[in-house]
């Protein structure tokens, strides 16, 4: 009976988590939109609802009912399953993010995480490189020099951004002596890591842009070289999910941020509920992705691989030496 | 960044992103000044400048009668004869016109046509939506000339405005104070 219970519970939180992950594209596009809208001093969606509000809706439905298009000459199977290896990582990666301790429920101490892993960081990380299948099989499967260019693009640049990104959560794993999130935040219940590991920020964020393939790395997508990169060819429903992976993508950048580096779920000055203080520091940097992408243009190519191979690698290598040093 | 480095001094604030900084300070500044947006044709819409050249309209005398003497000299100076009269004489024995027909598709709003009028009755009001999905519709005859609005008493401003989408598609002004819209363009 308690198993059942302990698995009905796992069940319970995978499925509020997928749709939580599911219908957060909504509010986010439309934030997207207005943010863009009047940082050009325009007002964005306004007509559908209350100042635009159901805007992504309609957009939703529109891409469910519009023709689901195959090219001719794509290799059907790859072309289909590229979009669900896209979105499926971005997914399986939030169950070992932790979004609090434990709320009491009923009398019931009901833990706010899928579960605890000693190995979250890790598992995060390699996840996370499965993404990059959906990317180069969507553009090789479309059979289109558009789709393949910005597949062969984003793969370079996920691959090379990945390294740093991996090196840079090294010093907080070395602060906390432990890779598991929850040891993590537990360990920033008075400092946080951003005080010890600016460097470490830094790099991990930017190469989080990248990862994200947000602007100004949003090379994949370079509309005037490129079409719209690997997903040139997709329309309708799998166009949808590439769009939701990188939603969910940017969404797991602004939690891990928050995780390692801010504090989780501790507060400052104000004693707010502690979920609280998550959701808002999460908001936080998702809407600091939103506005570096209406602010910055986009790097050259060769400038985005000389930034992560000969700026952003040899900072986080540093920064672990100077961490270990400190740390002996 | 060489470039950056020598040219001087600059080095510190290139090395802490001092030029990315004041790019999302501008941004962020931009997001809360005020929207350059005209909601047209839903909620807003301009009123043009008095000075504005728009649908030409026929002016009435103090009894009612058209201005119009029908000399035909609109027609002469109209760069691209757009403008046809026909003159007749009324009871009165005055010469007036029994036709006068303009085609919108055709005139340019150059104004000359109210510049050389010289009985005064013929001029460009302050009326820009006659799109029409005819160009049967865009000719104009006499009677509806003298139909349409005369100078409004003000313009150079956004009104409040409704949308009518019912046998002839309208956008009407419901007040007649609004703002400047030149107000919102932010100067530095």
């Amino acid at each position: 009976m308690e198993l059942l219970v302990a698995l009905g519970l796992i069940a319970l939180k995978v499925a509020i988590l997928i749709a939580a992950l599911l219908l957060l594209p909504l509010p986010l596009t439309w934030l997207e939109r207005k943010v863009a809208g009047h940082m050009q001093q325009r007002m964005g969606p306004m007509r559908v609802g209350w100042h635009g509000l159901l805007q992504p809706v309609a957009d939703g439905i529109k891409l469910l009912t519009k023709e689901d298009h195959i090219p001719a000459d794509a290799d059907r199977l790859l072309f289909k399953l590229a979009p669900v290896l896209a979105l499926a990582p971005p997914f399986v990666v939030f169950v070992a993010i932790p979004f609090g301790e434990s709320v009491s429920v009923l009398g019931n101490e009901i833990t706010l995480y899928a579960s605890n892993m000693n190995v979250a960081l890790l598992f995060i990380l390699a996840v996370i490189g499965i993404e990059v299948y959906g990317v180069i099989f969507g553009g090789w499967a479309a059979n289109s020099k558009y789709a393949v260019l910005g597949s062969l693009r984003t793969c370079a640049q996920m691959i090379s951004y990945e390294i740093p990104m991996g090196f840079a959560v090294i010093g907080v794993v070395m602060l906390a002596q432990s890779m598991s999130l929850l040891d993590i935040v537990r360990a920033q219940s008075d400092v946080w890591f951003i005080v010890y590991q600016p460097i470490g920020f830094f790099v991990f964020f930017i190469a989080g842009l990248a990862e994200a393939q947000r602007i100004p790395f949003d090379l994949s997508e370079a509309e005037g070289d490129l079409g719209a990169g690997f997903h040139t060819e997709y329309s309708g429903i799998r166009f949808a999910f590439f769009m939701v992976s990188e939603y969910a993508i940017m969404l797991l950048i602004s939690v891990l941020s928050v995780v390692l580096f801010f504090g989780g779920w501790n507060g400052v000055l104000i004693p707010l509920p502690p979920i609280l203080w998550f959701l808002i520091k999460v908001a936080f940097f998702i809407y600091l992705f939103i506005w570096f992408r209406f602010t910055f243009p986009r790097y050259r190519y060769d400038q985005l691989m000389a930034i992560g191979w000969k700026v952003l690698l040899p900072l986080s290598l540093a920064n672990i030496i100077v961490t270990g040093i400190a740390f002996l | 960044m060489s470039r950056v480095l020598d040219s001087g001094g600059k080095w510190i604030g290139w090395a802490y992103f001092a030029d990315l900084g004041s790019a999302l300070a501008l941004t962020f500044s931009y997001m809360f000044s005020r929207t350059v947006t005209m909601q047209y044709p839903d909620k807003e819409k301009w009123l043009p400048y008095q000075r504005y050249r728009g649908h030409h309209f026929l002016k009435r005398d103090a009894e009612g009668e058209i201005k119009c003497v029908a000399c035909e000299l609109c027609a002469r100076i109209c760069p691209c004869y757009c403008i046809e009269v026909v003159p007749y004489e009324d009871d009165k024995g005055n010469r007036r016109p029994a036709k006068f027909e303009i085609d919108m598709s055709r005139c340019l709003f150059c104004g000359l046509c109210e510049d050389a009028c010289p009985a005064d009755a013929i001029a460009l009001g302050q009326q820009y939506e006659f799109s029409s999905f005819s160009s049967d519709d865009l000719v104009v005859g006499r009677d509806d000339l003298l139909a349409k609005p005369g100078k409004a008493v003000s313009g150079g401003a956004v009104v409040a405005a409704q949308f009518q989408a019912g046998q002839d598609v309208r956008v009407e002004a419901t007040g007649t104070q609004g703002y400047n819209w030149w107000r919102n363009i932010r100067r530095r």
